[in-house]
């Protein structure tokens, strides 16, 4: 790759790229407000401006340059730090500052603003304002965020986003000079299905998101790289919490994956993960027809004796889980129906699903498939079923034993009112749901912003989460309770870790392979083969919409 | 006694002239059209480059040189965008051309399309210029009717359309690019240069905008060759060029000079002298974004380089002349008042300091001016310059500096006076 020397440091580019991406991949800051990786270059803010001191030709370029624009070129010298580059950095910030409100107290951004930052970094204090600052009314623009103008710089970030990004043209810019200022057009409040993004190229605090706003101070939130689990596209996020409570999601950028974006519908899903009132605490176990809270142990033994009663072999079980359990989980789940109760298959719900195509890729994002693991069930050859009609001959050989995770068919309550009458029911999940409530014992699972797991998304890139908050005491991982269930039945697999369990399930699905938790690129593994699901169809939203 | 120079105005002047097509050809029109269909697109641009043609849009840079960076088998169309948005405050040559002679415009404009490769052109008028654009439709109208524009150009050459697009009155739609997006049906914002217009202009495509004077040189340099017109001015600053005078003198008017006339001949000669017998205190002399001169300092030739050397530029070729008793404090008020309202505000210190500017100056008028005011109404001027996306910060800039260096006492006795 070709080089140019920026502050003294080689650093590599891309033929083509400019000075600013490849100064920010080489990890050096160079201040900005207009540009974003996932926008058009406008040049506009001059925050950017460095001093190319030799062009590659020995030559210098008599004024200072905006780096965002600037294409890198071999052997080209940039200093981003000389007296000209920072007294220049210091003009530009004041004049961003003279017309700003300063109201950091009380501005939700605080923390995480850029002008704060640089401000803080080059500016002088030497701007003394002394005419009325610019002032604009407040305005309703969006279900999802708020606008709060008189902080705008002017960046246009909002404006490209949506005209480049979502190409829905409902926010732009009006007036001109000093009294330019961001809008929608006519009134009309925002409908596209990703505001959210605003608020996050939003470098100040003009746009913020209204379910964050006045939550919590920035400062104070941890912050651990996840997954969504919305739908099968996965995006990559970050669960920002505090004191084991979440407050937002923020997209993760994965140019192969959701780029630098993610839907509103995802965002707001970080409200399950604070679930209390319909979260499972406690083992729970069916005495006199009434559930009562049980330890696991006694759960675990009660279920071994009542299974070994039943010996249900084939016909005998029935085993059903959802496609939003993780890798691990399903991968257990297999090994306890067959190695535990003698059953040939596992039954998830698989109906047909939507992939949205048009001229823009955000659109691409949000799938008709609302589950996060449908590719990995089917890479462990789970039974697929569009139709609960189709479990009408496995319900014929009316089985004894019936496990159930997570809450798959969950409309389906002909089918629950057969099942109903079955035996024994263990049903395991986080939440309750119409199985935990027909269960003789139920276990308490957790999400997955609680535990170290995997899941495959409809590209068949395996993607993993992190433990971030603390999952509540009593529960623990799905693969787990399937492990320590298997223990109970004499049929230990000896995996004890959530790792343990991936590397067996690559021993076991070739296409799984070599992956290990322990060294998993955060940018997901895509599976080798051709992705191959029959249920899959492309809508052109551009037709449908029309 | 200067005398003017009767090229582009030759017609203009003569007062029996029917500016109709049919009088246009009886003076001699359109001969230049016919030969330049005879040449090779690339002999057109190489003679425009050995004229010496520099563009009287404001850059004064070499037109041949800008055709010959557009960009070649792109696969794409190529366009000749006429910019007639003369919005320049001071500057009104280009009306005279399109009320006056709007043929000998269109001419040229049509050889420079033969000379590009374009194939539909377009013509950005200023949107308050209602009279100029009737004239160009009439005269367009003239020339499909007699099958010179269509099809064929003149019946035998390659397909040409020209279009007249009025604008909707913004200063800054005169910069070329923003002038695009103007046309493209966007807000006219000045684009990021590169990608420059040669090579992704309107729509995308290479594009060249040049000014309605720039063209209306073409048919005299194809008609009489790139000596006859380099003749007209020292070296490296070739033709006639109009200018437009305006302010204290008592003939105020679009005249037609040599590049080597003087600029204190020109007010003399031409402007006829300073009303009521008062002292000239000072000339912008290139538009209002062009540095100021003293009264001291008019004696210079008045060329692209000899007014660049003396600190200040041709720009448009407006020349606004103020006497001893203009309050120039009130005049760079006016000044910074018309950037500051016509800045598109996309760039942080062109909005804001155009604005900040105008307060700042605003302070002096109204007494509240002190020294350390002055320095920042300077400081501010500076920090506006070279570093935006168009001219328009410099345009500012440039008269906030030099009146604040050149008429200091000015602004400190204003504010004497208020106290
Ligand atoms: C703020 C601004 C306003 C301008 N306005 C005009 C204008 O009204 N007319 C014009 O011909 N050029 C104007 N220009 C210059 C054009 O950008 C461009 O340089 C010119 O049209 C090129 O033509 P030329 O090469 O024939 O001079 C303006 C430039 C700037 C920066
Ligand atoms: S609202 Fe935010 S993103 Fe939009 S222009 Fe203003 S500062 Fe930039
Ligand atoms: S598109 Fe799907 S995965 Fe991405 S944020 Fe939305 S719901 Fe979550
Ligand atoms: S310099 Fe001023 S007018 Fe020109 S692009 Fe920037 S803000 Fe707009
Ligand atoms: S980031 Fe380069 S000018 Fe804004």
């Amino acid at each position: 790759m070709p080089v140019f020397h920026l502050d003294g440091q080689p650093v590599e580019f891309e033929p083509g790229e400019k000075v600013l991406s490849a100064a920010l991949r080489a990890g050096v800051e160079v201040p900005h407000y207009c540009f974003h990786p996932g926008l058009s270059v406008v040049a506009t803010c001059r925050m950017c401006l460095v001093d190319v001191v030799d062009m590659g030709n020995g030559r210098p370029m008599p004024k200072l340059q905006t780096s965002c624009s600037m294409d890198a070129v071999e052997g080209m010298k940039v200093e981003t730090k000389n007296t000209k580059t920072l007294e220049a950095r210091e003009d530009v910030m004041e004049f961003l500052l003279i017309n700003h409100p300063l109201d950091c107290p009380i501005c939700d951004q605080s923390g995480e603003c850029v002008l704060q930052d640089y401000s803080f970094e080059h500016g002088t204090g030497k701007s003394e304002m002394e005419y009325a600052k610019r002032v604009y009314g407040w305005r309703d623009v969006g279900t999802f965020v708020a606008l709060e103008r008189n902080r705008c710089i002017h960046c246009t970030r909002c404006d490209r986003f949506t005209r480049e990004v979502t190409g829905t043209n409902e926010f732009g810019m009006y007036n001109r000079g000093h009294e330019l200022t961001v809008d929608t057009y006519a009134d009309r409040p925002m409908t596209n299905k990703f505001q959210g993004n605003m608020a996050d190229i939003c470098p100040v605090g003009a746009i913020t998101d209204k379910e964050f706003r006045f939550k919590r101070r920035v400062w104070r939130l941890k912050k651990t790289p996840s997954i969504c689990t919305g739908c099968s596209t996965g995006c990559n996020v970050t669960i920002e919490y505090d004191k084991n409570e979440v407050f937002r999601l923020k997209p993760r950028e994965n140019p192969a994956v959701n780029r630098w974006w993610m839907c509103d519908e995802g965002r707001l899903s970080y409200h399950v993960m604070n679930e209390r009132e319909n979260r499972i605490m406690k083992p729970r176990g069916r005495v006199q027809g009434e559930l009562q809270p049980i330890s696991f142990e006694q759960a675990y033994q009660a279920l071994a004796e009542r299974i070994a009663a039943l010996n249900p072999g084939v016909g005998g079980a029935l085993v059903l889980t959802d496609t939003n359990a993780s890798n691990e989980a399903l991968f257990m789940l297999r090994k306890l129906a067959q190695d535990g109760l003698g059953a040939e298959q596992v039954f998830c719900p698989m109906p047909d699903w939507q992939q949205p195509d048009s001229d823009f890729f955000i659109d691409s994002l949000i799938t008709t498939d609302k589950t996060s693991n449908r590719a990995g069930a089917r890479e462990l050859g789970l039974t697929g079923v569009a139709d609960t009609a189709e479990l009408k001959t496995t319900l014929e050989t009316n089985p004894r034993v019936v496990i159930v995770l997570g809450n798959p068919f969950e409309h389906a309550t002909e089918l629950r009112e057969k099942i109903s009458k079955t035996q024994l029911i263990v049903a395991i999940s986080p939440l309750f749901n119409g199985w935990t409530e027909l269960a003789d014992v139920v276990l308490p699972g957790q999400l997955h912003s609680e535990q170290d797991a995997t899941y495959t998304n409809k590209q068949r890139r395996v993607q993993r989460t992190h433990i971030a908050v603390q999952a509540p005491r009593q529960t623990r991982p799905e693969w787990q309770i399937l492990a320590e269930l298997l223990l109970a039945l004499d049929k230990d697999a000896g995996l004890d870790s959530a790792d343990a369990v991936l590397q067996a399930l690559g021993q076991a699905v070739p296409t799984f392979e070599g992956l290990s938790l322990s060294r998993f690129s955060e940018a997901g593994v895509l599976l080798p083969g051709e992705a191959n699901d029959p249920g899959r169809s492309v809508v052109d939203t551009r037709t449908a919409a029309a | 006694m200067l005398e003017e120079t009767l090229i582009l105005f030759r017609n203009i002047r003569n007062p029996d002239y029917d500016k109709s097509l049919k009088g246009y050809k009886k003076a001699g029109g359109l001969k230049a059209l016919k030969q330049a269909l005879e040449m090779q697109p690339d002999e057109i641009v190489q003679l425009t480059k050995d004229s010496g043609l520099r563009g009287r849009g404001g850059a004064g840079f070499p037109t041949g040189l800008k055709w010959s960076f557009m960009a070649k088998d792109t696969g794409k169309p190529t366009y000749l965008v006429c910019n007639a948005d003369e919005s320049e405050p001071g500057t009104c040559k280009d009306r005279e051309l399109m009320l006056h002679d709007p043929h000998q415009f269109l001419e040229g404009m049509m050889i420079s399309c033969l000379a590009i490769g374009c194939r539909h052109g377009y013509i950005y008028v200023r949107g308050e210029y209602w009279p100029s654009i009737k004239s160009l439709n009439a005269a367009l109208q003239e020339l499909y009717d007699d099958g010179i524009l269509g099809k064929k150009l003149l019946g035998k050459g390659p397909k040409l359309d020209l279009t007249v697009h009025p604008g909707a009155g913004a200063y800054i739609c005169g910069e070329e690019t923003a002038l695009l997006d103007s046309i493209e049906g966007k807000r006219g914002h000045p684009r990021v240069k590169p990608p420059f217009p040669a090579v992704s202009g309107f729509n995308a495509c290479p594009t060249t905008v040049n000014n309605v004077e720039t063209l209306t040189c073409l048919p005299f340099i194809v008609n009489e060759g790139a000596e006859a017109f380099k003749a007209f001015g020292p070296e490296n600053n070739a033709g006639p060029h109009l200018i437009s005078l305006s302010g204290h003198v008592n003939k105020p008017g679009v005249y037609e000079v040599r590049l080597d006339a003087n600029l204190k001949d020109i007010i003399y000669d031409f402007g006829g002298g300073i009303p009521n017998g008062k002292q000239l205190k000072g000339v912008i002399p290139g538009g209002a974004s062009s540095s100021v001169l003293t009264a001291d300092e008019i004696d210079v030739t008045y060329s692209f380089d000899a007014l660049a050397q003396a600190g200040t530029m041709m720009g448009s070729a407006a020349i606004m002349v103020f006497d001893e008793d203009t309050d120039v404090v009130k005049l760079l008020h006016r000044i910074v008042r018309f950037f500051s309202h016509e800045s598109c505000g996309q760039c942080t210190p062109c909005r804001e300091g155009t604005h900040w500017a105008r307060m700042i100056i605003r302070d002096f008028l109204n007494g509240n001016g002190n020294e350390h005011k002055l320095k920042r109404l300077h400081r501010v001027g500076g920090n506006m310059m070279g570093t935006t996306v168009c001219a328009l910060g410099d345009a500012c800039g440039m008269p906030i500096q030099s009146f604040t260096t050149k008429f200091a006492d000015e602004f400190r006795d204003v504010q004497a006076l208020a106290a």
